[in-house]
């Protein structure tokens, strides 16, 4: 694990003033509630889409705790991120039923054809890869949810038509 | 607006017009809605039929319902039709216009549709009359099915909310502790711990603030019953809640939801609006003065999270570490204050204990372990699902009658229970109720419910790896034995299946699961080493089979094999190699290949029971390579490699006992590494099993000759009708030979041990098979029976048929998936008009003048489980019945003449030079290397393992012989004899696409022309059949590099 350096890493011209803005309102929101510190990480997070230093100080003042304690609840929690994402979040379910139906094969197969481990995002910025352990639909294992979207019973061979899916969907977009 | 409920009167009203609104509908279609469902497409038959309705103007009589999970995930989408209650499964959208015109509009349900037999494939109409439903025991799934998820009135209309109307105004809250007291219920989330005495604690302790929590962190893998209560019935969650806050006097509750499930969030936000809104929750709930108000906590993806004080220190915005015990939450929990929490099953079953009376309940299930359970079936069963079923249940009624059996037809290996934190039990346990206590002391957890099936294709020592795995990426790391402790014991079991494992390593991983059982701080600690601890237990045959033989006998732990299939063939032919080289068109060097590890590639081409093919990667995605057959098409299609004859240059000579399988390929085997060889064989001809058991429709004389004739080219000695026991005894044998192979195998049948046994026209299979095959004048009677269900069983049968029998019957004391035989040996047999009675078994042997005239017989019925895993024939009273027949054939098994080489005075010899006979006198015990306990003795094949295929025969073989050569001449202190083959090179054809294709079937003999001959049923690939056949091979042995 990397130590915090001294001085912010990521620049705030990241986010953009509306951002910035957003983050702060939900601040202000929960100051002064006890226990407020995880749903304002997770509201932050939805808007910023990951949690860097800078992020984090922004949250630390807003609420008056500790940058440490901030930082500390950050890594501890899966769900809370320091590095961007994607904007399509592949999660592989390795849950046990998954697990015994080939959950591996599959993690693999995504691997190798988008170059990342999990914990990592593509260069693209198009998929980031992440390993969840059980999101509960194990009578359809083996188990693949990119964003919203639970892909049930995925073929190691059917991974390439499904990744394609949102591909043609991010360049419908922009074209 | 809706109007604040405060008489019990008012909540009846509204059932009442909830019952009223929905009988106005003379058919209420409801179809599950659940998010497993919607996955295989339940949504859009939902718009199908409000289309349908719609366009048909039926929106007055026919209502479709989106309500909860009603039942097997594999079935669905499913959907039950009321008042009618018949039950459709696996809908498609184009399904839907049928159903609408012959059910919903003519009145005739749809049979192609509804749920069929296995056994029978007779359509059932009713979920009542369906296993998987009837005998489970809905109580905290009590409304599955039955009510829209999304409507309060539904969950009023099923007596929702009534037993928080008791609770609030005719019970005091010592009275409804009581109530939970009486009712035994235990904590649903894995601890077990009595819940109406943690309420007490709490209650009993003075503070002015006290909380009460919901555990819906529901972190198990394989667990998703908290899942479905949330997103099915989420009011019933809150009912229990109420009634506790009111137990304990909190005006605060807290549901701590994973934010992995966004739906279940969203029915509970829904559910608090709702239930606040008709005055049920919130300030003076039901008018009665009594406040309290419940917040949803989202999780953030901690597993930790689930363990009780982890959780209250998350939902204070911290790390979820958990905090030592004592205090107890009860006394000093969330945010220092008393506070109980409680699972959401318990949760859920709360409002009907109260509803229906705490002793109802305690009337339910087992003496410590009162009420029903909610278990999470998964894995590899055909009916995965959630299954709820009174405490004590045993697990293989839950896996085999409710789950409806392991999917694939594989064979049950273990269940996992308890998650992560539980352990596994194999076959033996299936007996096992499903009691707190009685799991414990098979060495695994109740735990939340989860089951996961594993099959004989799961290595338990990856699933003690992925446990582990799991355990420790979820540890918190607040103590060291946890934190670091998983670490070292992950390291070790990674080690394990990477082929780098010690002998050490086992004892090493039991002493620091003891400590990391002792030592941990919380529960996640105390439990991650459960899995490891069940599967040493019970499965340290594969645990030795990974760390002395670096071999993974299920085919799983990649860095331990090739390809799956050359894996599982016990002398690992390298399969992939012989199949692309079919593809190549170069068949000289396939059948070169096949040479190489296996002298009778051409039998087994056709014989073999191929464990091959059931690990065939294929079968993922159509079906199997038809490995046999085109191993089969090599030795029809090219010639074999010449043999040569090999020098003796080692002084030893050797004797084999047997020309079987095992003493053949033993004797080629030490022959190849030069020595003087000799095979004694008591018949008048080599072949063992091959020639004299099996038939000459599946394997004709001339094939098994020349592979035979093979093996003498090479300079092996062969001297037929010499019995050693008779003709020469077995001391002058060991004195006249430096080291002995024992491959005589099994030839005699084993008895029935029935009077009259020895009345004519009875005959074991064994003998009929062999007298038949030596010429002698063998007839078949006009009506036999045979007795047993494995091939020799079949064998005997078919062979009865062609020589004239007028009727054959098999009669066989278990069910069909039981028997041990070929499933294309039993299909054949059928095909050729062979019957085949099933649960019955001999009474009495009828005799007339000395010969058999008839059977008694009588029906079984299947009982308990056995130490296998199948059910125990168990005689039905009063069911015997009798069979005219004049041949009778038992089948049931095989036994060695021991006696008559080890006279009985040498088996009781204590001395240093002992065979070790098995119990029972039929088989030799061996060491790990072939070796038996007499100096200079090796033994293989059937006569140490009781019968088997003819592959373990000849693995026998050649393993007993590298043994044998490296012991010969490590006496002699020089190495043993190394294999100098010629490399040939296997050609790497992957392709990029694959299509689905199944099995290029052989061709065959049509049954027809079968008739009375023994012409060669199995006929072979011809032309380009083999060539598509081994294009469909994946290459699982081709391992890329990026």
């Amino acid at each position: 694990m990397k130590p915090i350096q001294s001085g912010p890493q990521e620049t705030a011209d990241e986010f953009s003033q509306g951002q910035w803005d957003k983050i702060d309102s939900v601040i202000a929101a929960y100051r002064g509630k006890p226990g407020a510190l995880i749903p304002v990480l997770e509201e932050v997070q939805g808007i910023s889409g990951y949690l860097p230093e800078v992020v984090q100080r922004r949250v630390a003042r807003g609420l008056g705790i500790p940058l440490s304690q901030v930082y500390g609840v950050v890594t501890f929690y899966s769900f809370f991120t320091m590095k961007p994402r994607g904007r399509h979040q592949v999660r592989v379910c390795l849950g046990t039923a998954c697990h015994v139906r080939g959950g591996h094969l599959l993690e693999k197969k995504i691997s190798q054809d988008l170059h990342i481990q999990p914990g990592e995002v593509d260069k693209d910025r198009l998929f980031s890869l992440e390993i969840v352990r059980c999101v509960g639909a194990c009578g359809l294992a083996p188990v693949m949810v990119v964003d919203d979207d639970t892909h049930k019973q995925v073929k190691a061979a059917r991974v390439e038509e499904i990744l394609a899916g949102y591909r043609n969907r991010e360049e419908g977009h922009h074209g | 607006m809706d109007e604040k409920i405060t008489s019990l009167e008012a909540l009846q009203a509204i059932a009442r017009q909830a019952g009223e609104d929905h009988r106005k509908y003379r058919l209420r279609l409801m179809v599950c809605g659940s998010n497993d469902c919607h996955l295989t497409g339940s949504n859009e038959i939902i718009d199908a039929f409000q289309e349908q309705i719609r366009g048909r103007n039926l929106e007055d009589q026919v209502q479709v319902v989106a309500t909860g999970c009603i039942g097997s995930c594999s079935m669905g989408p499913v959907m039950t039709v009321w008042p009618e209650d018949i039950f459709y499964m696996k809908l498609r959208p184009e399904d839907v216009v049928e159903l609408m015109d012959s059910h919903v509009e003519g009145g005739h349900p749809v049979e192609r549709l509804m749920y069929h037999d296995p056994a029978t494939g007779q359509a059932i109409a009713h979920s009542a009359d369906i296993p998987f439903f009837a005998r489970q025991h809905p109580i905290v799934l009590g409304n599955k099915g039955i009510i829209d998820p999304e409507s309060i009135r539904d969950y009023i209309g099923q007596n929702g909310y009534q037993a928080l109307y008791k609770s609030l105004v005719a019970l005091s809250p010592p009275e409804i502790i009581a109530e939970i007291k009486t009712s035994g219920l235990r904590g649903r989330g894995g601890g077990g711990f009595p819940t109406g005495v943690k309420w007490e604690f709490c209650a009993n302790t003075k503070s002015d603030v006290k909380y009460v929590l919901c555990n819906a962190d529901e972190g198990d893998p394989g667990a998703f019953m908290d899942r479905r209560i949330m997103e099915d019935d989420p009011h019933a969650i809150l009912e229990g809640m109420i009634i506790g806050a009111k137990a304990i006097n909190a005006s605060q509750g807290y549901i701590y939801c994973r934010a992995e499930y966004p739906l279940a969030l969203e029915r509970l936000y829904a559910a608090l609006d709702q239930a606040r809104s008709m005055g049920l929750l919130g300030k003076n709930i039901m008018g009665t003065g009594f406040d309290f108000d419940i917040e949803i906590y989202k999780g953030a993806g901690a597993f930790v999270c689930g363990e009780e004080t982890a959780l209250m220190t998350s939902i204070e915005g911290k790390r979820g570490t958990p905090r030592p015990r004592p205090p107890f939450p009860a006394v000093s929990g969330l945010w220092g204050k008393p506070s109980i929490l409680n699972n959401v099953e318990t949760w859920a079953s709360v409002p009907r204990i109260l509803f229906g009376g705490g002793e109802a309940y305690a009337e339910i299930g087992t003496e410590s372990s009162k009420g029903t359970k909610v278990f999470a079936v998964t894995g590899s069963i055909n009916n995965i699902g959630l299954v709820e079923v009174p405490m004590g249940t045993s697990i293989g009624e839950i896996i085999f009658d409710i789950g409806g059996g392991v999917s694939g037809g594989k064979q049950f290996k273990a269940a996992q229970l308890g998650g992560p934190s539980g352990g596994c039990v194999p076959a033996e346990y299936l007996n096992l109720h499903t009691d707190y206590e009685a799991i414990v002391k098979a060495g695994a957890i109740m735990g939340s419910g989860g089951m996961i099936v594993m099959d004989e294709d799961t290595c338990m020592v990856d699933m003690a790896r992925y446990f582990m795995d799991f355990c420790q990426d979820e540890s918190c790391g607040k103590c060291t034995p946890c934190r670091v402790g998983t670490k070292r014991m992950l390291q070790i079991v990674e080690n394990i299946c990477k082929g780098e494992g010690r002998p050490e390593d086992l004892d090493l991983l039991e002493s620091l699961s003891h400590t990391i059982n002792d030592a941990s701080l919380c529960g996640l600690g105390q439990t991650a080493p459960n899995p490891v601890l069940s599967t040493l237990k019970y499965f340290m045959d594969e645990y030795r089979a990974h760390i002395e033989d670096k071999k993974c006998p299920a085919g799983v732990c990649a860095d331990l094999f090739e390809s799956p299939c050359q894996n599982a063939c016990p002398v690992e032919m390298d399969i992939p190699g012989y199949i692309a080289l079919i593809r190549a068109g170069r068949l000289e060097d396939a059948y070169k290949v096949l040479k190489r590890t296996n002298p009778f590639p051409s039998v087994c081409g056709r014989v073999c029971g191929h464990p091959c093919q059931n690990k065939c990667r294929r079968s993922q995605l159509d079906e199997e390579l038809a490995i046999k057959n085109l191993k089969r098409f090599i030795t029809d299609h090219a010639s074999p490699p010449r043999p040569e004859p090999v020098p003796v240059v080692h002084p030893e000579k050797i004797a084999v006992i047997g020309a079987g399988p095992a003493g053949m390929t033993a004797a080629l085997e030490m022959k190849k590494r030069g020595y003087a060889v000799t095979v004694y064989e008591a018949l008048p001809e080599a072949g063992g099993m091959l020639r004299w058991g099996i038939p000459e429709y599946r394997l004709p004389r001339d094939i098994l000759s020349r592979e035979i004739r093979e093996i003498l080219d090479t300079g092996v000695a062969l001297k037929t009708n010499i019995k050693i026991g008779v003709d020469v005894s077995f001391d002058d044998l060991k004195a006249n030979h430096d080291a002995v192979y024992i491959g005589m195998g099994a030839q005699k049948s084993a008895p029935l041990g029935l009077i009259n046994e020895d009345a004519a026209g009875i005959i074991g299979a064994v003998e009929f098979l062999r007298d038949y095959t030596m010429g002698r004048n063998v007839r078949a009677g006009k009506r036999v029976a045979v007795i047993g269900g494995g091939n020799s069983a079949i064998d005997a049968a078919r062979t009865a048929l062609r020589l004239g029998a007028e009727s054959v019957t098999i009669l066989y004391r278990r069910e069909r998936k039981d028997m041990p035989a070929l499933e294309a040996e039993v299909k054949a047999a059928e095909e050729e008009g062979v019957a085949i009675d099933f649960l019955v078994a001999p009474l009495e042997i009828l005799v007339s003048d000395g010969s058999i005239k008839g059977l008694k017989l009588q029906r079984m019925r299947l009982g308990d489980f056995d130490a296998s895993g199948r059910r125990r024939p168990k005689a039905i009273e009063d069911s015997s019945f009798e069979l005219e027949i004049d041949m009778l054939i038992p089948a049931i098994g095989q036994q060695a003449e021991l006696d008559l080489l080890f006279p009985a005075t040498r088996i009781d010899d204590r001395t240093k030079d002992t065979i070790t006979i098995h119990a029972g006198g039929n088989t030799i015990a061996v060491n790990r290397d072939y070796s038996t306990d007499h100096a200079g003795v090796w033994a293989g094949g059937d006569i140490v393992t009781g019968p088997a295929m003819v592959i373990d025969a000849i693995a026998a073989g050649r393993k007993a012989a590298i043994s044998m050569d490296r012991a010969l001449r490590a006496s002699k202190g020089e190495q043993p004899w190394h294999e100098t083959e010629d490399r040939i090179e296997i050609p790497v054809e992957v392709d990029e696409e694959v299509e689905e294709q199944f099995q290029i079937r052989i061709r065959e003999l049509p049954p027809a022309e079968r008739g009375r001959n023994f012409r060669e049923v199995e006929l072979g690939y011809e032309g380009n059949m083999a060539a598509l056949e081994a294009r469909r091979c994946l290459r699982c042995d081709v391992k890329t590099e990026e």
